[in-house]
């Protein structure tokens, strides 16, 4: 479901690349890019966390900065890649 | 049929690693040797950190246990670190300074043929190639240091006269064949007018060495502290090298492009502290410890040869080929092309023919493993942090250590590069990709790759 999925995906942000910082100002609209929250060399690790966790590789043709701009977005393109026949 | 004396079997010119293994597996196959070295050991040279293909050579040639005896660093692993920059520009997240591995590599991820220990090493190369030179030595390779080749003849099949110089004035030297261990002088290569400079890559490096530099502060992991650590700067086709010499002393080079280092007039030392300042945990290091040589810069080192065999001469190490450091392949180049070169010398000599024929296996087998390594060092400044998502890939991961681990002698390309080329094309095509703006300067043709 959309809440699983953009919570686990905003607390590996917070924990991984924000060092556990509980700041209220990250919401799922917070522009990740501009604000230099994604780097090229952490978006790598984001990856691999997508992967291993939810089993969705994300094909390069879909690494742009639109599908990365915010938690929100991030979360879109991981449900639009999970298997139809997973519910949760 | 020539009535000729011979002073060797093989004449070797240079006794660096290349030169020395060569002696070694010609004396183990029972050819007289005659090797020419131009320095004095010990001497100072570059190229500090080994990859673990080089331990079957080394046990091979029976020098691994004065090696072991040496007590050099060992190397477990290869690191990346970060480039970014972390500067968020809302309040909340500022003065993130934390930088994290970007990937990182244990040799013992991977079985590796011939490689029967976890670890390969870091090197004072001024003692690692003495030792190797004198273990030639040993084996009864007759060595003569300060001594230069200065010409090569090549006056009928199956002969080669050297003019050799020292002190005492010049004289010649006859043997069945040559071999140019020359490194970057490239004797041979110049000689015969066979070097080819790199259409793409003029990388230059500035290098020296600290003591008292605290490795733990720079590492994230305990036991990673003796890993290469490749620092990238946050300047296109930058990076720095972090390599354990002893327990306190650590070599340190940036590597960039030409061009950039000519944007400082050459002054080393301003370029150097320039360039490390874009990283200021590394920087607060260095400033740190204690500088214990001078800077001392490398550049014109990537070539190619268009031939690296012909009658009676072969060129091994980097009198054949270099690239670049990224992936501390030179000295096993120097030392794997040694003995695949060797190979083909000794079935030669059996045969009493030297010509270029008799080096078809070893110049192929060269040619293809140095092609591998070209195009994965042009993926490499094209788009490292590809690196990091190939290492973090566990599709990839193995395929990419492989190549780390300088196995790439074989006959298979790695299944990793096609899917790299993919990619760069893939990111290179779309602006909008989020890696578009990570691209590099360094572009390799995809011919100039074919073409090694």
């Amino acid at each position: 479901m959309t809440d699983q999925v953009l919570d686990r995906i905003e607390t590996f942000v917070r924990e991984r690349f924000l060092d556990d910082s509980d700041d209220q100002s990250l919401t799922p609209t917070s522009p990740l890019l501009e604000w230099g929250i994604l780097t090229s060399m952490n978006t790598a690790i984001l990856l691999t966390y997508i992967r291993e966790t939810f089993g969705v590789t994300v094909p390069p043709i879909s690494i742009t900065s639109g599908n990365f701009r915010d938690l929100q977005s991030i979360t879109a393109m991981v449900e639009g890649l999970l298997p139809a026949a997973k519910a949760s | 049929m020539s009535q000729r004396e011979y002073d060797y079997d093989i004449a070797i010119i240079g006794g660096g690693p290349a030169g020395s293994t060569a002696a070694a597996y010609l004396r183990q196959a029972g050819l007289s040797v005659g090797l020419f070295e131009g320095a004095k050991f010990p001497r100072e040279h570059v190229g500090e950190s080994l990859v673990p293909a080089t331990t079957p050579v080394l046990i091979e040639i029976g020098a691994m246990p004065k090696v072991e005896a040496a007590n050099f660093p060992k190397k477990y692993g290869a690191a990346w670190t970060s480039a970014e920059s972390r500067d968020i520009s809302h309040n909340g997240f500022q003065n993130l300074t934390h930088d994290f591995r970007a990937a990182e590599v244990q040799f013992n991820e991977r079985d590796q043929d011939g490689v029967d220990r976890d670890y390969t090493f870091h090197v004072d190369r001024g003692k690692f190639d003495q030792i190797l030179l004198e273990h030639a030595s040993s084996l009864g390779a007759e060595v003569f240091e300060q001594t230069r080749v200065i010409g090569v003849e090549f006056p009928e099949p199956n002969s080669v006269t050297l003019q050799v110089r020292n002190d005492a004035g010049t004289r010649e030297v006859r043997a069945r064949m040559v071999v140019d261990a020359s490194g970057r002088q490239t004797m041979l290569g110049n000689q015969m007018k066979f070097k080819v400079s790199d259409p793409v890559f003029n990388q230059y490096a500035v290098h020296t060495w600290f003591k008292g530099l605290d490795r733990k502060a720079l590492a994230v992991q305990e036991g990673q502290t003796d890993y290469i650590f490749i620092h990238f700067l946050p300047l296109t086709d930058t990076w720095v090298w972090q390599i354990p010499i002893t327990d306190d002393i650590t070599s340190i080079g940036v590597v960039t492009q030409k061009s950039r280092f000519q944007d400082w007039k050459d002054d080393r030392e301003a370029f150097f502290w320039d360039c490390v300042a874009t990283r200021p945990d590394l920087l607060d290091e260095l400033k740190n410890s204690e500088r214990v040589r001078d800077f001392k810069t490398e550049g014109d080192y990537s070539y190619a040869m268009k031939e690296v065999a012909g009658d009676s001469f072969v060129l091994i190490g980097d009198a054949a080929r270099f690239v670049d450091p990224i992936f501390s392949s030179g000295v096993s180049v120097a030392l794997n092309s040694a003995r695949l070169a060797c190979a083909d010398i000794v079935e030669a000599f059996h045969a009493n023919d030297f010509s270029h024929q008799r080096f078809n296996r070893f110049e192929s087998k060269l040619r293809r493993a140095v092609g591998s390594w070209y195009e994965f060092i042009g993926i490499y400044y094209r788009l490292n942090v590809l690196f990091t998502a190939f290492v973090q890939d566990p599709r990839y991961r193995l395929d990419v250590l492989k190549m780390l681990q300088g196995d790439v002698y074989d006959e298979q390309e790695p299944a990793a590069l096609s899917a790299m080329r993919e990619i760069v094309a893939a990111v290179e095509n779309d602006p909008d990709h989020l890696w578009h703006r990570y691209l590099g300067d360094l572009k390799p043709p995809a011919a100039a790759a074919a073409a090694s």
